[in-house]
């Protein structure tokens, strides 16, 4: 099944957005700028509802006239293009992100086209699934771990490159008791938040341009 | 607007396509999926955590309610997302200069195509046809996807070590992280923050 | 392709002049272009071509480039200002970001003479000994006096490391330098295998495409690289990037002495796994275990080697500055990935060379001068600098940066991979210190014969 790869789901929806001339600014506009101001750390929905690895969401305003001698065409409707990789099961994933963080979904969906809202799941699961596409292919570079697995394997990372220096020259039996309580301490830790990193940083944005 | 977060870039890439061309596209992505040593280029790369195509039929843009107008389109539309480590430069150069075969085989059947070599019409009819990413959100930011493979080696060989370190001897300890060593020794990159973007 | 036209190329493009002295002079232009004008058009006769030295060496060579914001001073046409690379108009001052010349090598931190920004030109002399040096600075002062073109904003003495009484190719911190510029379809020089791209088979070299030198000529990519309009201004030219490097010989020897403590392999391979190359030049990918004169000599050996067989990193580590900046084979496709990384590099030693065991100071200044040339300095310098020497992702390594040349700030990593034996041990050095501090540089355009005739006379239409 092309929306899957190993534990990984690939899901792809496209949702038509509503067209309405009264709406100031239209639909789209609005949607571009919650989405502008929606943090994207470890307080975004999608850090704080459980399964996200990698998601996007976009604005499709039109498809693009390529030029001479293909013939130029326009969409009726503007959509949003949400491109979502995430663990298991299509239903559990929605469903989670109904429950935890309602508000931003339905501040995003509530501009496209017949969306019902999540507050009925039933038919918050039948309106997404009508909006899904089916995914031709799919590629996941790691896809036989879990978030969970990944943030902490990302932690233990850190921490054994730093035991590693911190102990050359370690004599065997010191080392070894060094061992256990820095497992002991390392097992201990939390797993990370999603998204949070270690050291704050300004937003840097770039232009593709060399 | 950004299709930049940490160290991966999100790029979106939609083109038309002659309906009647889709059904070859089908074919080669059937075969790229079936054939697994087919995608060992992709992986190779190295640079890519998740991509993907899409084929959207002129009738099939969803329609969640029926009243709603139906589309009236003549091309079928191949939808590509990427989520990729380094530059958009990089990215394209790097398709560009090892896989332009496979290249050539997904988008030949697109409107206007140029071709994937030489790079710069290449990447000119890219930057046309992508659309930039209003919301882009990674759990692991300061993490690349050759980053993500070496954390998990990294985490099944402490979790080897760790399951026999109180039980052995240190003379069977020194022997056993010495093996440790060496399993992670190529695996312990730091991550952190990515390169200023250009 | 047919034969490259070597009196119309600056001699310092085509090739390395081994000569053991130079001097690197900036200056700032004139008001009014015309005295400029008339300095290029005495210099004109006097720049060293790339033409065979059929009577020996000269006793001295002149060679000229020019900055962005020199050639906006010689009132080139806006809209062929405007067709140079955006990385070379913006200078590379404006790239310290992009470049990880940050912290201590930040441009507050560089010499006085770059804090003004007005570098409007490079020359270069290099030559047989200091008298000579002065003998054609001299001249040139005239010649600057005499036009009222230019005044001079400072100067960079350089010169090889005397070893037992005559001039080596070794740098401060001891090891020997200078193997392996890339070779180019056309360019004439010495060629070895090592020295291109890997060929199809994978095994055998052959050189790079003309365009990855020299403007006018296609590149890897099958086309010609970015340059300036018109054609004739930029054809058979060059993009220059000047960065003078200090060493910290001090931090490097004390660093080197403490975790020597640690490695159960020996000072000297320690230090051999930093570079790639033990400090006679012998690369540890052909020699793991100790110096080799024979392959050092041996111009089918020294440089004749890929990585494939050492995947893991346990003879050079992956880390180690030799692989990351000419990774070779690494990333596979046959070095597909890294055809259009490849630079060449010019340059020698400033400063007082003090040989190991004696006492040093680092707030002595020596270093080195090193000068890229290349024909994209974004996709080719830039690229390198960012991503192969101030991160190391392609490399599988992460964050982490060339250990010798990387801007650590004191936090640095460095993984030496190894195998079961005391001889080759794994080890992590950590807390890294910045043993080289950038000390200022800029990027120049180093243009052809014909181009600098067309500046001196000023035949650069508008379009």
């Amino acid at each position: 099944m092309p929306n899957q790869s190993g534990s990984l789901y690939g899901l792809t929806i496209l949702s038509p957005i509503i067209d309405d001339e009264s709406a100031t600014p239209s639909h789209d506009l609005q949607i571009r700028e919650y989405l502008a101001n929606l943090p994207t750390d470890c307080k975004g929905p999608f850090a704080l509802a459980p399964y996200t690895h990698l998601t996007r969401l976009a604005v499709m305003d039109d498809v693009i006239y390529v030029g001479m001698p293909s013939s130029e065409e326009h969409l009726k409707f503007k959509y949003l293009i949400w491109e979502a990789n995430f663990d298991g099961d299509l239903d559990r994933y929605l469903v989670a992100l109904a429950k935890t963080v309602p508000d931003q979904i339905n501040a995003i969906w509530s501009h496209c086209v017949g969306y019902p809202g999540t507050a009925n799941l039933d038919k918050f699961l039948t309106y997404m699934k009508s909006c899904q596409l089916e995914t031709t292919f799919y590629f996941a570079a790691v896809n036989d771990k879990s978030l969970t697995q990944t943030l902490t394997a990302l932690q233990t990372q850190r921490a054994v490159a730093d035991f590693i220096a911190k102990h050359r020259g370690t004599p065997a039996p010191e080392l070894q008791r060094e061992f256990l309580k820095f497992s002991a301490r390392l097992k201990a830790m939390p797993t990370p938040l999603p998204a949070a990193v270690s050291h704050p940083r300004g937003i840097k944005t770039g232009g593709r341009n060399e | 607007m950004s299709n930049i977060n940490g160290k991966v870039y999100a790029m979106n890439v939609v083109t038309p396509m002659k309906p009647w061309k889709t059904w070859f596209l089908r074919l080669i992505f059937f075969l790229l999926g079936a054939i697994k040593s087919k995608q060992q280029d992709l992986i190779n790369l190295s640079f890519i955590e998740f991509a993907r195509w899409v084929i959207v039929p002129r009738k099939s843009f969803p329609r969640p309610d029926e009243r709603m107008d139906a589309e009236e389109l003549r091309y079928d539309y191949l939808l590509f997302f990427s989520n990729f480590n380094g530059t958009w430069n990089q990215y394209i150069d790097a398709f560009s200069a090892v896989l332009f075969q496979g290249l050539n085989l997904i988008w030949m059947w697109s409107e206007k195509f140029p071709g994937s070599v030489p790079v710069t019409p290449f990447k000119e009819y890219i930057s046309r046809v992508q659309f930039d990413t209003d919301y882009y959100y990674t759990a692991y930011p300061h993490a690349t996807a050759n980053d993500l493979k070496a954390a998990h080696i990294v985490q099944a060989s402490f979790d080897q070590l760790d399951a026999t370190t109180a039980t052995c001897t240190p003379r069977e300890f020194e022997a056993a992280y010495l093996k440790f060593m060496l399993q992670v020794q190529s695996h312990l990159g730091e991550t952190g923050e990515p390169p200023v973007v250009f | 392709m047919s034969k490259l036209n070597v009196t119309d190329i600056q001699g310092f493009t085509l090739r390395g002049y081994n000569l053991p002295f130079a001097r690197y002079l900036f200056l700032h232009f004139a008001e009014d272009p015309k005295h400029t004008r008339a300095l290029l058009h005495e210099l004109l006769g006097r720049i060293t071509t790339g033409q065979c030295w059929d009577n020996g060496k000269p006793s001295s060579t002149l060679n000229i480039a020019l900055s962005h914001r020199g050639l906006a001073a010689l009132k080139l046409p806006a809209a062929t200002l405007l067709t140079f690379p955006v990385e070379f108009q913006e200078g590379m001052k404006a790239r310290s970001e992009i470049l990880g010349d940050t912290g201590i090598n930040a441009p507050k931190n560089w010499d006085e003479m770059w804090h003004s920004g007005h570098v409007h030109a490079w020359v270069a002399i290099n030559g047989q000994t200091p008298a000579d040096i002065d003998a054609c600075h001299a001249e040139l002062t005239d010649l600057i006096e005499k036009t009222g073109g230019a005044r001079e904003l400072g100067h960079q003495d350089a010169a090889a490391i005397v070893v037992d009484g005559g001039a080596s190719t070794i740098e401060h911190f001891g090891y020997t330098d200078g193997f392996g510029n890339p070779d180019y379809v056309g360019v004439d020089r010495k060629s070895q295998p090592g020295h291109g791209k890997l060929a199809k088979d994978g095994k055998s070299w052959e050189p790079l495409a003309t365009g990855e030198l020299l403007l006018g000529y296609a590149d890897e990519a099958g086309e010609l690289p970015v340059a300036p309009m018109p054609h004739l201004l930029a054809s058979n030219g060059t993009f220059m990037v000047y960065r003078k490097l200090k060493q910290n010989v001090a931090a490097f020897r004390a660093y080197i002495d403490h975790e020597a403590k640690f490695y159960t392999g020996g000072k000297a391979k320690l230090e051999a796994k930093f570079i790639g190359r033990w400090k006679d030049g012998t690369p540890l990918e052909l020699s793991p275990n100790y110096e080799n004169q024979a392959i050092v000599k041996d111009p089918d050996q020294s440089t004749n080697f890929t990585y494939s067989g050492d995947p893991e990193g346990t003879r050079c580590p992956m880390g180690a500055h030799l692989r990351r900046v000419n990774p070779r084979d690494s990333f596979g496709f046959k070095g597909g990935l890294v055809n259009r990384r490849r630079i060449t590099r010019r340059g020698l030693p400033y400063g007082r060379y003090v040989p190991d065991g004696q006492p040093v100071s680092d707030t002595e200044d020596r270093g080195i001068v090193f000068m890229v040339l290349n024909a994209s300095i974004s996709r080719q310098f830039e690229f390198v600098q960012q991503q192969w020497i101030e991160y190391g992702n392609d490399n599988h390594l992460g964050n982490d940066k060339d250990p010798l040349l990387g801007n650590h700030g004191g936090h640095g990593k460095f993984a030496i991979q190894g195998d079961a034996t005391a001889a080759n041990p794994p080890m992590i050095c950590s807390k890294l210190p910045n043993f080289v501090e950038l000390k200022g540089g800029e990027y120049f355009f180093l243009p052809s014969i014909t181009a600098l005739g067309m500046l001196a006379m000023d035949l650069v239409d508008p379009r």
